[in-house]
């Protein structure tokens, strides 16, 4: 049976200007269930990221309802909020987001020292998440001392380190090379089908929706296309 | 975790982090050394005025005040009997305090005159050189201090002629000699002060066994000695010196008022550059799960960190300097004995309270942690979208 884990209904977002609003996402209907590789496409502007946050609950919608893991995100205080991402959902940043001052193994413990988990457990879930990326080899290394690639690597561990039920990503290859970005793509559809984490990615780079099994095309803040696609 | 976080950001700041702990280190270092200074002078001040002029306390005669001279031959009392079975006892020395005049080579200098018996030890004024052994002598020994004989150019051994008033009224004057120059570091017994022995001034003064101070070695159990005296204790005594150290303290902290206000400035630049810095980390850290508060926290524990590092660097880099001042020291860079400030004719040990130094830390704490906290009311309103895309 499925289960649905993100739902919007008739989600709008606009912001306030200076002589009225400018609306950018409107009458967003969509859900993703569990285990879902999809993607929001379309060009600079169409909404990708703003919905992508909303998801998030970095960001609240305007108007409509954003239900999440069955939580309505805009009626959440900013520590159920805060609990929500800790707990449930990874990000995944175009520029990584690594901090700069702590090396690979600390980057990746760092969702875990919020769930406060034991040393003990940490170390073991950080090598999990680390092998599943290839990089036990760096866990010194300072984000500094990494390629893209790698850097984008450990990303992906600090998303996945805390097993979440979401991952949000955020033009994950728009920084890297076709074969980092091929090699990345192919870690995050493998810890989709082992963990059966869905993954939402916002995307204009073809690499990646050859990927998705699910292509939501938006188009100035609206809902183009939904496509689902049968296999990779 | 925060902790840990702060701890880690500091590292990552590098020099930045290095100076602010340095001047922080500097602020805490000249705090503690210049209230250690006052402290110390404070200490030496008291001392001293208990060893050379108040005792454990003493008695005063009703009538004399100190800034009115007019007052000193009329301000003595005679002893009653429990006060000199304490002078016998050599548990109290009686003082006679007389207006006077002195003619060192013929220039007229006014003085007072204070008789003193020669056997007490309370004091630790030289008065073994007041005794008189010849009583039917013509010229009497008296002891006057440095800055006296400097400025009346008298050394020992010199002879002059004294005046003074008995209770009559009558004129009197006898031929003195300096039997002692003596060195002490309290003005109010050196400066326009002639020592001579107690009972010769009674008897010159037409007085029996008066006096106008009784010194006493320990504090008394009962103070009342009836409406002819009255009682002063060291702090009563040591008020005026109290009040100038005090005055003095405040200048100090003037200056150091500005130096830590510079050190705040430093800090809260730091945070707020810092806070431009690492908008990117902040979205990051709310993206992961941790509030906006917890973020200030994380802020707010850096610039703390800073003041400990701070305290660290004092203890290290501080502390020989506190060692060398508390066990050396501080001389003064000038002559400062012709100042006539009790507690500055020595080098001053600076003394450092437990008291004095954890109020300071705390103060310099409390200040550090207001300039860290004061930024983040950016990250109060800064949206974590506009964060994670480098905007504040």
């Amino acid at each position: 049976m499925s289960k649905i884990l993100i739902e919007t209904k008739h989600m709008t977002k606009y912001y306030p200007t200076g002589e009225g609003k400018f609306t950018a996402l409107q009458d967003i209907n969509l859900s993703f269930e569990k285990g879902e590789f999809a993607g929001l496409v379309g060009p600079s502007g169409s909404g990708k990221t703003t919905l992508l946050n909303i998801i998030g609950s970095l960001d609240t919608q305007s108007e409509g309802e954003v239900i999440v893991l069955g939580k309505e995100v805009s009626t959440l205080s900013a520590r159920q909020s805060a609990a929500l991402r800790s707990k449930h959902i990874g990000f995944i940043f175009q520029t990584y987001n690594l901090l700069p001052v702590y090396n690979v193994y600390e980057n990746v413990e760092l969702p875990l020292l919020l769930l406060k988990m034991s040393t003990e457990e940490r170390k073991k879930a950080v090598m999990e998440a680390l092998e599943w990326v290839g990089l036990t080899d760096k866990l010194k290394s300072r984000p500094n001392q990494l390629s893209g690639g790698q850097g984008q690597r450990v990303s992906i561990a600090r998303a996945m380190v805390k097993k979440p039920q979401i991952v949000l990503a955020d033009e994950p290859t728009a920084n890297l090379d076709t074969e980092n970005s091929l090699h990345i793509l192919d870690t995050m559809l493998k810890i989709n089908r082992e963990t059966g984490t869905t993954f939402v990615f916002s995307t204009h780079d073809q690499k990646v929706v050859n990927y998705l099994n699910r292509v939501i095309t938006l188009v100035d803040g609206k809902k183009a296309k939904d496509d689902l696609k049968v296999s990779v | 975790m925060i902790l840990k976080l702060a701890y880690k950001n500091i590292l990552g700041n590098g020099w930045r982090s290095l100076i602010n702990v340095i001047i922080l280190s500097i602020v805490l270092t000249g705090m503690i050394w210049m209230q250690g200074l006052y402290d110390g002078w404070g200490r030496i001040a008291r001392r001293q005025m208990i060893a050379w002029q108040f005792g454990s306390g003493h008695y005063e005669q009703v009538n004399y005040d100190k800034y009115d001279s007019f007052t000193l031959d009329k301000s003595n009392a005679a002893l009653s009997p429990e006060m000199e079975k304490q002078v016998a006892d050599g548990k109290a020395v009686p003082i006679l305090y007389s207006a006077g005049v002195i003619y060192p080579q013929g220039r007229m200098t006014p003085v007072v005159i204070k008789g003193i018996p020669t056997q007490q030890s309370i004091l630790a004024i030289p008065t073994e050189y007041l005794k008189i052994a010849d009583k039917s002598a013509p010229v009497i020994p008296v002891i006057i201090g440095k800055q006296m004989a400097k400025s009346t150019r008298l050394s020992e051994g010199d002879q002059f002629t004294m005046r003074w008033k008995d209770i009559y009224g009558v004129f009197n004057a006898y031929d003195v000699v300096i039997a002692k120059v003596m060195n002490t570091p309290v003005p109010t017994t050196d400066v326009a002060q002639v020592w001579m022995d107690y009972d010769k001034l009674n008897e010159v003064k037409a007085l029996n066994n008066s006096a106008t101070l009784i010194v006493l070695k320990d504090k008394p159990v009962n103070s009342d000695l009836g409406s002819d005296w009255r009682y002063l204790s060291t702090d009563d005594s040591m008020a005026g010196t109290d009040a100038m150290i005090s005055a003095k303290r405040v200048g100090g902290y003037v200056i150091f008022t500005l130096l830590l206000f510079l050190a705040m400035v430093a800090i809260f630049d730091t945070q707020i550059l810092s806070i431009f810095k690492r908008r990117k980390e902040i979205g990051t850290l709310i993206a992961l799960g941790l509030t906006k508060r917890q973020i200030i926290r994380l802020f707010t524990l850096e610039g703390t960190l800073y003041m400990l590092l701070g305290t660290v660097f004092t203890g290290i880099f501080g502390m020989p300097l506190f060692l060398y001042f508390g066990i050396k020291g501080y001389s003064m860079p000038v002559d400062v004995s012709s100042y006539n400030i009790a507690g500055m004719s020595d080098s001053i040990k600076c003394y450092y309270s437990p008291i004095m130094i954890i109020s300071t830390f705390l103060i310099v704490m409390l200040v550090t942690v207001f300039a860290s906290w004061l930024p983040t009311a950016r990250i109060a309103r800064m949206k974590a979208t506009d964060a994670l895309l480098g905007k504040v």
